[in-house]
């Protein structure tokens, strides 16, 4: 798909350099020593680094409680790290401004494993509103829309409502919503821990599909069977420490 | 962020959420109504103290050859040097002070009770001023200015004990109003602004998704502010027609009890529904707008 376009991020994004003795031009993420205290002295991250270059797919596993979704909050900057600095396609997000943050996240595309759709919206609404938030005209909606959900398999189910979706068809749905403006990195946040292991399949595929095309993704999982299948980057987390960073990792040690 | 747009979103929660649009819409309505109620009865209650303060004079009553047997009647000099003494009075209401005549108290004396007056030969009656304080409550003051008395004035009276009574009264009256405003007003607040955190924190997941995918917390307080102020409207607009109504059909009845006199009377009632409405308005839209903000910072 649009090669070009994802490879380079979008100008809301890059219009901080951030100091380049860590970031360089290649870097998506980039974690450094970041540690995570939720008061009064819980441990989500300690002293966590690494860096996600441009056109990656990165696991992120580890058992609950390792500090995994933490990672993905504090790139959605919904939490701020107690120490440590973290740098989203050249933003320090440490100096971003509370007012700037949507700014980032429509930059950002997010997957839950929640799927949050808003529930008294179709599809092609829910898809839409990610669109509207950026003050994209009508027209450019009601073209762009069926796009992308036609893109993920649901062009036949615009206009039903969350309810009436599966939970595959539902992840589907907010996968379109995330990739509709087409950020340079998605962040998935346990995509397939609601969905039986073939609908999983499915959304991977998917995932990998927008991967191929460019953007960049960081999925948080515990799905043992997926990582291993795959055979991409692994980064291991457990109590709150980087144990393992593969290029072509598994799930476990082996 | 587009005005249809806006319109649009708003409409679309208010469908959405109606039971707690008509919940809202009832709180504004009963609000506003008690508010207006006592907007009206309240300036009704401030005009009729203030009409009943005008009434209140001080009187400087100057010698006559009867009343102050010695030094005669007082002469047109220390008339006019008392006058402007009142005059140049701060106190004194402008232009309050009026000459009464002998002739003049007379005149005014066979009115009110001929019997009195019927047999006499010659005017027994003083030459007056009669001076307005600029508030009711300055007579006392005004009175005591005059003491001691200056030449040529016999005695001045500006009926204490009536005047303390009227001016305590009213007094009540001002202070209850300002009381029961506030705490109406603080009561309704906390009522609708209740109800409306009711309906945004039913909808906080929503909120919470709106910010994820990066809306910007104007483009999510907007359309909910805009529902607040529907239900401001729409709330405010129903007591101003309940209010209508009881003036039209409930007052007259009663009315024909109350003898304030003329010149007494509450606001005019369109003033009171502007107020209302004003105050629907504002309570709507920024008792969400403000409510918001602790779901906002996610």
């Amino acid at each position: 798909m649009q090669e070009t376009e994802l490879q380079t991020p979008r100008t809301a994004l890059a219009d901080r350099p951030a100091r380049s003795d860590v970031a360089s031009p290649a870097a998506m993420i980039v974690f450094e020593s970041v540690t995570k205290v939720y008061e009064p002295d819980v441990t989500a991250l300690a002293n966590v680094s690494f860096v996600i270059d441009k056109g990656e797919f990165v696991f992120v596993v580890g058992p609950s409680g390792s500090g995994k979704s933490t990672v993905v909050r504090l790139l959605l900057k919904e939490l701020e790290p107690t120490e440590g600095r973290i740098i989203v396609g050249g933003r320090d997000l440490g100096r971003l401004k509370r007012s700037k943050v949507p700014l980032l996240r429509r930059n950002l595309g997010c997957v839950f494993q929640d799927f949050k759709l808003l529930p008294n919206r179709t599809a092609a609404e829910n898809v839409g509103y990610a669109l509207r938030v950026q003050g994209e005209s009508r027209p450019s909606v009601r073209r762009k829309v069926p796009e992308v959900l036609s893109l993920v398999g649901l062009a036949q189910k615009m206009n039903s409502y969350p309810h009436e979706l599966s939970g595959g068809e539902q992840q589907r749905v907010s996968i379109a919503r995330a990739f509709v403006n087409h950020p340079p990195l998605l962040v998935c946040d346990e995509p397939t821990g609601n969905l039986d292991p073939d609908t999983s399949v499915g959304i991977m595929q998917l995932l990998y599909r927008i991967n191929r095309s460019g953007t960049t993704v960081l999925m948080v999982t515990h799905d043992r069977e997926m990582v291993d299948k795959m055979r991409k980057r692994v980064i291991a987390l457990e109590e709150g420490s980087l144990v393992r960073d593969e290029r072509r990792g598994g799930y476990a040690n082996e | 962020m587009r005005f249809r747009f806006l319109m649009s979103e708003a409409l679309r929660s208010v469908r959405a959420s109606f039971s707690t649009t008509i919940a809202a819409t009832m709180t504004v309505l009963i609000g506003m109504f008690l508010v207006g109620l006592l907007i009206a009865f309240g300036t009704f209650a401030r005009s009729w103290s203030n009409q009943t303060k005008g009434t209140l004079l001080d009187n400087v009553y100057f010698c006559t050859d009867v009343s102050c047997p010695g030094r005669g009647a007082a002469t047109a000099k220390e008339i006019n040097a008392v006058r402007i003494k009142l005059e140049s009075n701060p106190l004194v209401k402008k232009n309050g002070v009026t000459f009464v005549s002998k002739e003049e108290a007379l005149k005014r004396m066979r009115k009110r009770a001929p019997e009195l007056v019927r047999n006499i030969t010659s005017n027994p009656l003083p030459a007056s001023e009669e001076v307005t304080p600029a508030k009711g409550e300055y007579v006392d003051e005004i009175d005591r200015s005059l003491h001691p008395l200056p030449a040529g004035v016999e005695k001045t009276t500006y009926g204490k004990k009536t005047a303390s009574r009227i001016l305590r009264i009213a007094r009540v009256i001002e202070t209850i109003f300002l009381i029961a405003i506030i705490v109406l007003l603080t009561a309704s607040t906390l009522l609708i602004a209740n109800t409306i955190r009711l309906s945004i924190f039913a909808r906080r997941r929503e909120i919470e998704v709106m910010k994820l995918v990066g809306a910007s917390n104007w483009f999510v307080r907007g359309p909910f502010m805009v529902e607040g102020l529907i239900c401001g409207l729409l709330g405010s607009i129903a007591a101003v027609i309940l209010l209508l109504l009881g003036k039209e059909i409930a007052l007259p009845s009663v009315l024909g009890h109350i003898d304030a006199g003329s010149g007494v009377s509450a606001i005019p009632f369109a003033l009171n529904a502007m107020i209302l409405l004003g105050i629907g308005l504002v309570l709507g839209a920024a008792g969400s707008g403000l409510t918001m903000r602790r779901f906002l910072r996610i």
